[in-house]
């Protein structure tokens, strides 16, 4: 199968099961509710290394923040819901409630959720205040600006990590432009998140490693400079350079859309081919193939 | 199902019996049989209301029904819309569901509420959403709307509820509150939060502040933001942009109680 000249690979993506919360962070203007919102999705590449995946989901006009302040959406993911409430606490408290005019609500409406404000709220020090709107308590924290309100409990729910796709090209620069594209389109999607820098992803990894003590390694058969000496690379001969893109989203669908207007992004002329990183099945329940995906 | 008043009672009517679940959940001879209290006399809903069959799923009650007490009472889950002034008691005890009057109310609305919304289109009693007396606490939760003007003690020992009113209010609004929030657009009758614990009172209009308050600063609270939002989208009440966006003066208090409670006056 072909978009244009690009070869799309007959294969999926092996996604796995996470926990994530949306949390909507407002703030008196855009500069500070984005300076929160990238203070709280930093270092939060890969569970492998940073505990967490975050990132901005979307940025919110006035009229859809419940202050009607300006803000941001953001997602996190961790493996299971008891850490999502700690890095949520962590995160939050660090990153949000220290940045000037901020506020911070659930963007999730479930069932399941986690205990936040009502943890953070303790940072008041008997001065804080617990308020009722439509059900929902949140906390006034007194701060050195007014006061910092977050909600008590966060919505969180199982949802699904490491949907991917590879991009593979002539060289660095055809490969980034298409990464660039594909990025782009794929920002629009609501509830995805692409959480690596800029989106993309230079070192991906296999589950594994010939030393014992490391649970991930470089996913040497994508590599090009090592094509010549590994026996089972998967890159093709006049492929220089490749990229994976990594999609985590708070349900399959959201992934699915994602993948599939990024794929059709990438492919242009110096993307040789696209394909996707799975393990036989090994790693996750969520099975994307590519070819499904392609409109 | 409808009830339309047809017969004005002489003396004050007690019909607790007249909420969603209950009438809904009848045929109309059944709810034709219904026995409210015409002053000490117990008598058929029937001898005063006229029952009929709406497409509606909410409960329609309609007529002048000043005389009528405790429509509602109890009410746990779904909706009752009224179209006419209402007695006495309207919600005693409510935990869940939705009131609607298009008209005006009788003292003592929402006595010992603790869950549910009430919007009143007209005015509303003395007492509104009050502890009776002899109790620390009032209503425990809720959320009150009254688009014009209230008589004294409104929120009277109130914990967690949230009250607006849309005009003015009289004397002693927010007395002995324990927690939640009165939000306020007209003029303030006395003694303001006079003895409250905890709790939030908001003024659009400018207050006299009680001795025991200290003054803390000009601040535009966020929570304010949250609360008028939430009330802009999802009730009818009218908010103009200048008070949502405003600074407020803050005021702590009561010191004669816990100190806990705080008064938000709006600065022009």
């Amino acid at each position: 199968m072909k978009i244009k000249n690009t070869e799309i690979v007959d294969t999926y993506a092996e996604a796995f099961s996470m926990w994530s919360a949306k949390v909507i962070i407002t703030a008196e203007n855009d500069y500070w509710a984005e300076g929160a919102a990238r203070a709280m999705t930093g270092m939060a590449t890969s569970v492998i290394g940073c505990k967490c995946e975050a990132g901005i989901d979307m940025k919110l006009e006035p009229k859809d923040t419940p202050d009607g302040r300006p803000g941001y959406s953001i997602l996190l993911f961790t493996m299971d819901k008891e850490s999502l409430g700690k890095r949520l606490i962590e995160r939050i408290g660090q990153c949000v409630m220290t940045c000037p005019t901020t506020a911070c609500f659930s963007g999730f409406n479930t069932d399941e959720t986690v205990n936040v404000g009502g943890a953070l709220r303790y940072f008041g020090d008997g001065h804080q205040i617990g308020k009722k709107i439509n059900n929902e308590r949140y906390w006034r924290i007194p701060v050195f600006d007014g006061e910092f309100i977050i909600q008590e409990s966060f919505g969180v729910k199982e949802s699904v990590g490491g949907g991917n796709f590879y991009i593979l090209g002539d060289n660095v620069s055809a490969c980034l432009d298409a990464c660039y594209d594909a990025v782009k389109v794929m920002k629009r999607v609501e509830n995805v998140i692409m959480p690596f820098p800029k989106g993309v992803v230079r070192s991906g990894s296999k589950v594994g490693s010939k030393y014992k003590a490391l649970v991930a390694s470089t996913n040497h058969i994508y590599c090009p400079t090592i094509k010549g000496v590994v026996k089972d690379s998967a890159v093709p001969e006049n492929v220089n350079a490749c990229y994976e893109i990594v999609v985590d989203g708070a349900d399959e669908k959201a992934v699915a859309e994602a993948m599939s207007v990024g794929m059709q992004a990438a492919a242009k002329d110096g993307v040789t081919q696209i394909t996707a990183g799975n393990f036989g099945g090994k790693l996750g329940k969520y099975k994307f193939f590519l070819k499904d995906l392609v409109k | 199902m409808k009830l339309k008043l047809h017969t004005q009672p002489e003396v004050p009517t007690e019909a607790e019996s007249i909420t969603p679940a209950i009438i809904n959940s009848l045929k109309i001879k059944e709810i034709e049989k219904i026995k409210i209290y015409h002053g000490n006399r117990e008598v058929h809903l029937a001898d005063f209301f006229s029952v009929s069959n709406s497409k509606s799923t909410s409960l329609e009650v309609e007529g002048d029904m000043h005389q009528i007490k405790y429509l509602g009472a109890n009410m746990a889950d779904g909706e009752m819309h009224i179209e006419g002034d209402v007695g006495p008691h309207l919600g005693s005890a409510m935990s869940g569901g939705f009131i609607k009057v298009n008209g005006s109310t009788g003292d003592w609305i929402a006595p010992e509420m603790s869950g549910g919304r009430i919007h009143i289109t007209g005015n509303g009693g003395h007492c509104i959403a009050c502890a009776y007396r002899g109790a620390s606490k009032g209503v425990s939760g809720g959320e009150i709307i009254i688009e014009g003007n209230v008589k004294n003690e409104l929120g009277h020992g109130m914990a967690n509820a949230t009250i607006v009113v849309g005009g003015k209010c009289g004397d002693f609004t927010g007395v002995n509150m324990n927690s939640g929030t009165i939000l306020t657009f007209g003029e303030m009758g006395i003694r303001t939060g006079a003895g409250m614990k905890r709790g939030t009172i908001i003024c659009k209009d400018n207050i006299e502040i009680l001795p025991t308050f200290s003054y803390d600063c000009l601040y535009s609270p966020v929570y304010l933001k949250l609360l008028l939002k939430y009330l802009i989208d999802n009730t009818e009440i009218k908010i103009d942009k200048e008070f949502a966006e405003g600074l407020f003066h803050r005021w702590s208090g009561d010191a004669i109680e816990m100190n806990r409670g705080e008064l938000l006056v709006y600065s022009v």
